[in-house]
C-alpha cells in the first residue's frame, strides 16, 4: 500500500518537473529550468520567439542603421573596386610577395604605420584620451629611434604602447557627429560621410601629402598599399564568398567594424 | 515506509534533477575541445587529393554539427523574416545555411591559414544559458580577435555566433537576407543558398 503511494507521488512529481504547462510565466526560474530539461522536446522549427531582437536594442548592440542614398553610384563603386582589385591590386601584390621577402615587408609596413602616429596622436588628444596620447607619443619615440626610424616595431610586445588605433572620423563621432550617410570611393572604397571628413582632416597630417613632388607621393603611398595587401591577400576573397549579397555584406561589415572602433573602451 | 524516507527520495531525487545544468562543461571547454580535434584532422592536409579532401571535410562537419547551433544561428540571421518561413522552410534553411558556413569556414582553415594558432582568453557568463568565449587567432604577422556567443540547451554549450574584430557573423548575414527578402520569396533565397553551396562545394 505505502509501495503504490510512494509511486504515485513519485509519479505525479515528475509530471510536475516535467509538464511546462506547470510551469508559471511570470516564474523566470521555472521557467528557465523547464526549458532546458524539455529543450530537446520542443521543435526548434516551431518556436518563433524572437526576443534576441530586443535584448539586442536594449544592449545598444544591434548594427546602427546609416542611410544609402548613393545606392546606384555605391554599388558601381563597388563593382569597380572589385575588378580593380581582382584585375590589379591581387595580381601586382602576389608578384611582390613573391619578390620581396618577408622580413622587408614588415619593416615596410612597421615604417608606413610608424609614419602614421603623428595622426593617431592628435586625434587620441582631440578625444581627450591623455593616457593614450601619451602611450602613442611613447610608442612614436620609442620605434622611431630604437626601431630605426619605424623600421623595427620594439614597443609590439608592450601592450601599453598599443592603444587604440585612433583617426578623425572617430573623433568626430565622438563629437556627436553620426555617420550621415553610406558612400563608397573608388580606388579607396566604403566610407560614410562623417569617415570621408576624417580623411581627409587626418590627409593634411600625412608627411606624404607635403611631398613637393606629386608623383613622388603617389608612388610612396602605392608601396605603401602594395606593401600591406601583401599580407591580406585571400581575405578579401573568402568574405567575398562567404556572402550571399556581396554589397550588403560589405557595407555591413565596415558599418559593423567602425562602429566598434568608436566604442572601444581605452 | 515512513513520511521522513518519502521525503528523503523526493529530496535526492528533486536535487538530481535540479543539478543537470551543473554538469555542463564550462562554455571555453566546449569550444576547446573541438577545434584542438579539428587542428589535428587540419595537420596533414598539404597536398591532398579532392576526395582527401573531401573526406577530410565530412569528418570535420561531424565536429562543427556539435560545436555549432545552427538551427539557432538561422532564426537569428533571418530574424523577423523567420516568422514568414514555414517550419518546413526553416528547417530546409537550416540545413542549407549550415552546409554554406561549413564549406566558408573550410575553404578558409584548408587552403590557405595552414599556420595559424587559436588562443583561448576566457569565458564570461552572460545569463544562466548564455556566454562569451574570447579567442584570438595568431598568424605570423598579426592577431585576430575572434569571440564566440554560446547558448547552453540540452545540457551542451553551443556556438551562435561568431564575433571577429567587432563584426557579428550573425549580424551581417542578417542585413544581406533582409535585402534578399524584401524581393524575394523564402524558396528562392534557400534555392540561393543552395546553388551556392554546389558551387563552393570542393576548390
Amino acid at each position: 500500500m505505502h509501495r503504490i503511494c510512494f509511486q504515485i507521488l513519485m509519479m505525479g512529481f515528475c509530471l510536475v518537473i516535467c509538464s511546462p504547462a506547470f510551469s508559471e510565466p511570470s516564474n523566470e526560474r521555472v521557467d528557465n529550468s523547464n526549458r532546458l530539461l524539455a529543450a530537446s522536446q520542443i521543435d526548434p522549427f516551431q518556436d518563433e520567439n524572437l526576443d534576441f531582437l530586443d535584448e539586442e536594442e536594449e544592449a545598444d548592440t544591434a548594427t546602427p542603421r546609416v542611410a544609402d542614398p548613393l545606392e546606384n553610384w555605391n554599388r558601381a563603386m563597388f563593382e569597380f573596386n572589385d575588378r580593380f582589385y581582382f584585375w590589379v591590386l591581387e595580381p601586382v601584390s602576389q608578384g611582390y610577395r613573391n619578390v620581396v621577402p618577408e622580413m622587408a615587408r614588415i619593416g615596410i609596413k612597421n615604417f608606413f604605420h610608424n609614419l602614421g602616429g603623428p595622426i593617431r596622436i592628435v586625434n587620441c588628444f582631440l578625444q581627450g584620451e591623455m593616457e593614450s596620447t601619451a602611450n602613442e607619443m611613447a610608442r612614436f619615440v620609442y620605434n622611431t629611434t630604437f626601431g630605426v626610424l619605424g623600421f623595427g616595431d620594439p614597443a609590439k610586445n608592450n601592450p601599453d604602447l598599443n592603444p587604440p588605433q585612433e583617426d578623425m572620423g572617430q573623433t568626430l563621432a565622438v563629437y556627436g557627429i553620426g555617420d550621415g550617410f553610406f558612400v563608397i570611393w573608388p580606388f579607396l572604397g566604403p566610407s560614410t560621410l562623417r569617415d570621408t571628413a576624417g580623411m581627409f582632416a587626418d590627409g593634411f597630417m600625412d608627411p606624404l601629402y607635403h611631398l613637393d613632388d606629386t608623383a613622388a607621393s603617389v608612388g610612396v603611398k602605392t608601396v605603401d598599399i602594395v606593401n600591406s595587401t601583401s599580407f591580406r591577400i585571400g581575405d578579401y576573397e573568402s568574405l567575398k564568398s562567404s556572402a550571399i549579397e556581396p554589397y550588403q555584406a560589405f557595407k555591413n561589415v565596415y558599418i559593423q567594424y567602425r562602429t566598434k572602433r568608436i566604442n572601444e573602451q581605452h | 515506509m515512513s513520511i521522513s524516507r518519502i521525503a528523503t527520495v523526493l529530496l535526492m531525487t528533486m536535487t538530481v534533477l535540479w543539478a543537470v545544468p551543473v554538469f555542463a562543461e564550462s562554455p571555453m571547454a566546449s569550444l576547446k575541445k573541438p577545434v584542438e580535434e579539428i587542428t589535428k584532422i587540419l595537420q596533414n592536409s598539404k597536398m591532398l587529393t579532392a576526395d582527401e579532401k573531401q573526406a577530410q571535410r565530412d569528418k570535420i562537419f561531424e565536429i562543427t554539427r556539435k560545436t555549432f547551433d545552427f538551427v539557432e544561428m538561422s532564426k537569428r540571421s533571418l530574424a523577423r523574416n523567420w516568422k514568414s518561413f514555414t517550419p518546413q522552410q526553416r528547417k530546409d534553411f537550416s540545413e542549407v545555411f549550415a552546409d554554406h558556413l561549413n564549406n566558408t569556414y573550410m575553404d578558409k582553415v584548408q587552403n590557405e591559414y595552414q599556420d595559424e594558432t587559436v588562443e583561448f582568453l576566457s569565458e564570461e557568463k552572460l545569463s544562466e544559458d548564455k556566454a562569451l568565449v574570447k579567442s584570438i587567432i595568431k598568424r605570423r604577422t598579426i592577431t585576430v580577435p575572434v569571440d564566440y556567443s554560446v547558448l547552453l540547451s540540452d545540457n551542451v554549450w553551443r556556438v551562435y555566433d561568431v564575433n571577429i574584430e567587432g563584426v557579428s557573423l550573425i549580424k551581417n548575414y542578417r542585413t544581406q537576407f533582409d535585402e534578399i527578402l524584401v524581393k524575394e520569396t523564402p524558396e528562392q533565397l534557400i534555392e540561393r543558398l543552395r546553388k551556392k553551396t554546389e558551387i563552393t562545394g570542393i576548390n
